[in-house]
């Protein structure tokens, strides 16, 4: 694992070198401003996430087909994740060092990984017979499981990134 | 004015009790946040609707009553997850002027809420009315989590 990590560790290193992750370092407003455009793009992003997962759920949105709420809203999650993204990039960029040992950023991090998974997972799987299930009443097992652990996973990304600040377990 | 009360806010045994866990304010502080993803996720899908983007396929009004319950379910996971922070750190938050800003931005957006907003979300399509009072809900809501986020990181 030591050996895995030590590209991560000098990719990490370098940049928390460079003149510009130093400016932002240092800089006195740039971070806590960035953090909090950061939990706003979290709440475009979460939130359109959570109500398609509550539609998959069968327990919200069910006015609304499906594919409706999944076309409509893809374009503005895209919107939140860009900006989430572009945010928590710069903010790690920053200061790299601190968040390389961090447990909750690493746990943030996967988490984010698996609820790719999940998304592309529901995609190219149980998305394909939509048709069949669009307007009724209840949503088959396969997308009342992707919009749980979609739901879950994002819940455990939001905790963990705001338990970053809290180093219980830093040395 | 309020001051005595804060402090009798944070001399409680409860106060006391989750000020001395190292890990009950940060959890709760984390689930608040939350909670905050629903509770916007409500809000944005009516907003977005009233605005004219989003589920443009249905009316207004279906829009609004499907995110009803969870907008009540967002309010108390923000309300119940919000008392158990004031209550450990009622000091801090009283001399903060965002906590202020915060609270006062919440109490317009709640007055929002429950009468212009829920005027035009009645319509089956959206007004020059509706699209204001969209707007100004998106930007004192917004205003709250900005005030919100800022009590943590300049107070």
């Amino acid at each position: 694992m030591a050996d895995l990590m030590m590209p991560l560790h000098d990719l990490f290193q370098w940049v928390s070198e460079l003149p510009t992750s130093i400016a932002i370092r240092e800089s006195q407003y740039v971070s806590p401003y960035l953090t909090v455009s950061h939990v706003l793009s979290m709440c475009f992003f979460a939130g359109l996430i959570v109500m398609m997962d509550l539609r998959l759920l069968g327990i919200g949105n069910m006015r609304t087909p499906f594919s409706d709420v999944q076309r409509r809203l893809f374009p503005w999650q895209m919107l939140g994740m860009g900006t989430s993204g572009v945010t928590g990039l710069v903010l790690t960029y920053s200061d790299p060092m601190r968040f390389y040992v961090n447990i909750f950023f690493w746990t943030k991090m996967l988490v984010m990984v698996l609820a790719g998974i999940n998304a592309l997972a529901f995609h190219f799987i149980t998305y394909n017979s939509v048709v069949k299930w669009d307007s009724a009443d209840t949503t088959p097992f396969g997308a009342r499981l992707s919009g749980a652990l979609s739901i879950v996973m994002w819940a455990i990304v939001i905790v963990s990134g705001r338990l970053i600040p809290y180093n219980w377990f830093q040395n | 004015m309020l001051e005595p009360y804060f402090q009798w806010l944070g001399k409680l045994p409860i106060s006391q009790a989750i000020g001395s866990s190292i890990w009950i304010f940060p959890l709760v502080q984390a689930i608040h946040l939350v909670f905050l993803a629903l509770l916007a996720g409500a809000i944005l899908i009516v907003d977005m609707r009233l605005l004219g983007f989003g589920l443009t396929t249905r009316p207004v009004s279906q829009v609004a009553r499907d995110a009803r319950p969870w907008l009540i379910a967002g309010i108390l996971g923000m309300i119940s997850t919000g008392i158990p922070q004031l209550m450990q750190n009622s000091m801090r938050e009283y001399y903060s002027e965002y906590f202020w800003t915060k609270m006062t931005l919440i109490a317009v957006g709640l007055v929002i809420m429950l009468t212009v907003r829920r005027k035009v979300t009645q319509a089956t399509e959206s007004s020059l009315a509706g699209k204001i009072v969209a707007l100004v809900s998106i930007g004192v809501w917004g205003g709250v989590v900005w005030n919100a986020r800022l009590i943590g990181l300049f107070t």
